[in-house]
């Protein structure tokens, strides 16, 4: 399964390659993501996930199997086990970036490989789940990369041009369709309405991914993304199961 | 498979639980019927040191007549709040909802509080809490109350206004003393968790819609009020071919999910279908 995810952060490409080489930054992004320990090109990480009834503690290990400096290209295998052992998952995630007008594009693939009773479910929730996550993921890294010379004052407003390319996120609604019962709820995009730059949660939080989905996919970066995508995937299955069919 | 172990209580007051929550913090998980916690639990989709059982505590159970609103206690059962006459009477479309809920031994056992805590976009309290503009009472560390209008109650994808320290402990449901209503849900098998499902309260005088209230289930994170198809309906005659023409465009701007049951087109075709049956039967019984 190939989730693909792209934003847009306000920092040219080399500094938004930089920012991604320092994986326990990143990491802040991530409420209730851990890096345990980086050696190398290899990191371990721990990420919990919240959501509702659910509430999982995800170990993982990750490689940079790849990391092109010049094409400004990144691949990280990694593998993330349930503490308690109830799933595997398994994501190989290839982020690239490139030199847009106003900023640099990151595109994030993520390849999951879910073993276990999560692989014969749908991505629907995964999708769900990981758009959100990244809307918050992005965020705080647009905060981080993009307020370099913000010298730590106000928070950038620049709103993060956070687009799933699954098309899974909200379409507007249709402004005109005066006598559209446009569903009072239902129609904001959620990335948009984070503000830049939220406070990074602290490292040991639960990633609550009610509110703060996991942003397993923009994780790509670290290690600990790849847990969560782990997480993520058994947490979409389990959801199914939840509803017991 | 057997859930990790855990400590457990049955406090008999709302304060002691309350308390017991504060004490253990994350570690605690609240038990209120156990109809979702217990498949998590032996899933060991969550394991959590402490359970708080707040089935002793009689003061959240029943069903009573407060002036213009009716209050539903959090730990009614979806059985009671079926049968309840004062919800017959007052909130009927909450009790045709909940009488769609899984099963006899579920609704039994399952509490409407729970359910709607629980916050399962597929559930079928939601959509009737929401369409009755309910209002949700809070208690908090110290007893204190907050009441969250149920606009503000659902926050996404089980996820609530509630805080980690707070009980939901009423459902406050002003009076439809009148109104027709029904929940047309669309499930493949029995039993099932809603595909699609549309809650509609009509008032209907003479043949003419006067006023509306619809919302859906599982068209998007949370249940969601179709306030522009409420206004479409307002002053039309209760007719198929009417309530067609108002309702044509009730799936603008959700978000349904995709899933083997299945895509988001379908849904939102199910949304337009499903909206006009409701309304229809909830206009002309």
């Amino acid at each position: 399964m190939d989730l693909t995810h792209s934003f847009t952060v306000p920092a040219s490409v080399d500094e938004t390659w930089a920012a991604f080489q320092d994986i326990e930054s990143v990491a802040e992004c991530f409420p209730g993501a851990q890096v345990t320990s980086a050696d190398g090109d290899t990191f371990e990480g721990t990420v919990k996930v919240k959501l509702g009834p659910i509430a999982l503690v995800y170990k993982g290990t990750g490689t940079f199997t790849e990391r092109d400096e010049s094409a400004h290209k990144m691949v990280i295998d990694a593998k993330g086990k349930d503490k308690r052992g109830n799933g595997t998952a398994g994501a190989l995630v290839t982020a690239s970036m490139e030199s847009v007008d106003g900023g640099t594009k990151v595109e994030v693939v993520t390849d999951l490989a879910i073993t276990g009773k999560p692989a014969q479910f749908g991505r629907g929730v995964i999708q769900d789940v990981s758009d959100k996550l990244l809307g918050q993921f992005v965020d705080c890294l647009q905060g981080k990369v993009g307020a370099g010379g913000g010298d730590g004052g106000p928070e950038e407003t620049a709103a993060p041009a956070a687009e799933s390319a699954p098309g899974a996120s909200t379409p507007a609604p249709d402004a005109d369709a005066a006598a559209a019962p446009a569903p009072e709820q239902a129609a904001t995009p959620q990335p948009a309405a984070a503000p830049a730059a939220t406070a990074p949660k602290s490292g040991d939080d639960a990633l609550d991914l009610g509110a703060t989905v996991l942003p397993v996919m923009a994780r790509m970066y670290w290690k600990q993304a790849v847990a969560a995508l782990a997480g993520l995937a058994v947490l979409g299955a389990l959801i199914k199961r939840l509803r017991r069919h | 498979m057997i859930p990790a172990p855990f400590d457990y209580a049955a406090p008999a007051t709302v304060e002691e639980a309350l308390a017991l929550l504060a004490e253990h913090g994350d570690d605690a998980k609240i038990i209120a019927g156990g109809q979702s916690l217990l498949p998590v639990l032996r899933l060991r989709l969550n394991a959590p040191e402490f359970v708080i059982d707040l089935g002793r505590i009689d003061a959240l159970r029943g069903v009573r007549d407060d002036g213009d609103a009716i209050v539903i206690g959090a730990m009614t059962t979806h059985a009671t709040v079926a049968t309840d006459p004062l919800v017959a009477e007052h909130a009927a479309l909450v009790g045709k909802a909940v009488r769609t809920v899984a099963d006899a031994q579920v609704r039994n056992r399952g509490t409407f509080g729970g359910a709607l805590a629980h916050a399962d976009p597929a559930g079928d309290v939601g959509a009737p809490a929401l369409a009755l503009g309910a209002q949700f009472v809070i208690t908090g560390q110290g007893g204190s109350t907050r009441t969250v209008d149920a606009s503000d109650f659902f926050v996404d994808l089980f996820e609530t206004a509630i805080g980690e320290d707070e009980l939901l402990t009423e459902v406050r449901i002003p009076k439809h003393t009148g109104w027709g209503a029904h929940y047309e849900k669309f499930v493949r098998i029995a039993q099932q968790w809603s595909i699609v499902a549309v809650a509609a309260a009509v008032k209907a005088e003479g043949g003419t819609i006067s006023e509306a209230r619809v919302a859906l289930t599982n068209m998007g994170s949370t249940p969601l009020r179709a306030t522009a198809v409420e206004q479409a309906l307002q002053g039309q005659p209760a007719t198929e071919d009417a309530i067609r023409a108002a309702v044509g465009a009730v799936a603008d701007g959700t978000n349904p999910p995709t899933d083997l049951n299945g895509d988001a087109d379908y849904r939102k075709h199910l949304a337009e279908v499903l909206t006009r049956r409701a309304v229809l039967t909830a206009a002309t019984g």
